[in-house]
């Protein structure tokens, strides 16, 4: 008797799946993925830059400063503050900016780049500190999560690295 | 140890024609279904490549049902993935971007097509910082529809139907090592496989392990950044630096050495079987899935046959005389077709062994072929309507 149960089970399971299986593109896969979505993670800031700390509008353009990101206690990047020139297409030709990072009315660093009339020309540029908490870079591309000054889409993506100990968050 | 039987148990026209197009109709249907799409707004490079995709898929499970034989014409469809799918997305990253490296400012902006062997790698840091150590994007983007849910979305879903035959079904990388085992027949290493294989197998253990705690200590994908073979034939981060230099030439080193030399020496699909963390971490959905591969004792005489065939080294000695493969077993169906005394059966677990097998294994292969049509032969007729873009056929 219970071989018998166990056997209709087995079967009722078994048919279960090929209904499953034949769901999965059409219902399935959209659950799960919506799931996922819905989960509240979000890509490590090395990555996605971390979170918005304010948006500086300059009329045709905004620029977007983030909050720091530090590393974690084993990951390999300097400390850097990434900030976002948007959308390209409304920028000079030759951006030259001082930028207040950390907003306390005082410009940090000095940001400056030509945008190639090529869009997949390779772009540098140039982070002048102003100050000791942060590094300057000069002539500088996708060297590395910390130290960069990319075209990424519709965006220039510049990440500025600080200085060790500088950073609290 | 007794010798096989040089005679075949199994005839070699196991079904009449009528009876084995009736069984291959629904999944004649089901691939017309999923093509449809690319009729409607595919163009006419994606409608030749989606014909040559029904047509193969509806062939080789005719050929399945027909012959009783799986791991032959799953082979064919595995392989042709494997070499197939480095075609399609090598050409897309060239017209796309030019090249096969990914510059750093397309992982800033989200831009990676989310890969499943980094599912595991993702888990630690995803469950206690709520934190994807992956430089892609949660959600679809017209610049990245491979996003990060849709990609777990689908690897989960699979998984719950095929379990650890995700290996020999959906990957598209698997076929790779599988293609190189095939060619040639000289089976050399057979005797190290063999002795160390109590070990061999352990290793995707030991690396996924590695790979789940590096990148939870790190906070990056270790096995994408340090150890995917595959990348050599797909995307790989450019190189910028001596990092970047020398992780190309891991990847490089151990295509090379476990995708194309060793299965070639040994016929087994070392990258998967030797070295696959993903490949470990599937097999845990083994104890979940319903279907598994079992030993009829009282047919089996123990000639080794099945363990020769296994192409990852998923029986030993004490297993078959168990009755059952190993944990890591993906269900590929070799030791079947090889048994030449029908002793290695599929089984749907709750149901006594060898009873209706051929019943077991159409149920799961219904459902195993209808999401290898889904995925790998969406993969297939991408690919396919590639190489007709190159083709002067216009």
């Amino acid at each position: 008797m219970r071989r018998r149960i166990l056997s209709i089970l087995a079967y009722t399971g078994a048919a279960l799946m090929l209904v499953v299986a034949a769901s999965v593109p059409f219902v399935l896969m959209g659950v799960f993925s919506k799931a996922v979505a819905d989960a509240g993670l979000h890509i490590d800031a090395a990555y996605s830059g971390g979170t918005v700390a304010r948006i500086i509008d300059r009329g045709g353009y905004k620029i977007v400063v983030y909050q720091p990101v530090e590393p974690r206690l084993l990951e390999r990047i300097e400390p850097f503050v990434q900030v976002v020139f948007e959308p390209v297409d409304a920028l000079p030709a030759r951006v030259s900016e001082e930028i207040d990072l950390d907003g306390d009315g005082q410009p940090d660093v000095r940001v400056s780049f030509s945008l190639p009339a090529d869009p997949n020309a390779p772009l540098r540029g140039d982070v002048t500190a102003l100050n000791g908490k942060y590094i300057s870079l000069t002539n500088v591309t996708g060297e590395s999560f910390s130290r960069m000054v990319v075209r990424a889409g519709k965006q220039i993506v510049v990440r500025v690295p600080l200085n060790r100990g500088s950073v609290n968050r | 140890m007794a010798s096989p039987s040089s005679a075949p148990a199994r005839p070699p026209a196991f079904r009449s024609i009528g009876r084995s197009i009736l069984l291959t109709l629904p999944i004649a249907l089901w691939s017309l279904l999923m093509f449809t799409p690319s009729f409607r707004s595919g163009g006419r490079a994606l409608s030749i490549g989606a014909v040559l995709v029904i047509v193969f898929m509806t062939s080789l499970f005719f050929l399945m049902m027909r012959t009783g034989e799986t791991y032959r014409w799953r082979r064919i469809f595995f392989v042709a993935l494997g070499f197939l799918f480095p075609v399609g997305f090598i050409a897309s990253l060239i017209a796309e971007r030019g090249t096969m490296s990914i510059p750093i400012s397309r992982m800033v902006s989200g831009d990676t097509p989310f890969c499943f062997m980094v599912t595991p790698a993702l888990i630690l840091p995803a469950a206690f910082a709520r934190t994807i150590v992956f430089p892609g994007s949660i959600l679809p983007t017209a610049s990245n529809p491979h996003s990060i849910a849709v990609m777990i979305g689908l690897w989960f879903a699979f998984t719950l139907v095929l379990g650890k035959a995700w290996c020999s079904y959906a990957c598209f990388f698997g076929g790779m090592d599988e293609g190189f085992a095939a060619f040639g027949k000289r089976r050399r290493l057979h005797r190290f496989v063999t002795k160390y294989g109590s070990i061999l197998r352990l290793i995707p253990w030991a690396i996924l392990l590695c790979v789940v705690l590096l990148s939870a200590a790190l906070f990056e994908p270790f096995y994408c950044m340090w150890l995917c073979p595959f990348k050599t034939v797909t995307e790989f981060p450019a190189v910028r630096d001596l990092e970047t230099a020398l992780q190309f030439g891991v990847f490089v080193t151990l295509f090379v050495g476990l995708v194309v030399v060793l299965p070639y020496l040994t016929k087994k699909r070392t990258q998967c079987g030797f070295f696959c963390p993903f490949g470990a971490f599937q097999s845990l959905f083994n104890k979940i899935n319903l279907f598994d591969i079992r030993f009829d004792r009282e047919k089996c005489f123990d000639c080794g046959l099945c363990q020769t065939s296994c192409p990852t080294v998923a029986l030993s000695k004490e297993s078959v005389r168990e009755g059952k493969t190993l944990l890591n077993c993906m269900k590929c169906g070799a030791c079947v077709d090889a048994c030449k005394k029908d002793a290695a059966v599929w089984h749907l677990k709750g149901t006594p062994v060898a009873v209706k097998p051929e019943r077991a294994r159409l149920l799961f292969l219904y459902g195993a072929w209808a999401l290898a049509t889904m995925f790998g032969g969406s993969i297939l007729a991408n690919s396919i309507a590639t190489m007709v873009h190159w083709l002067p056929l216009k």
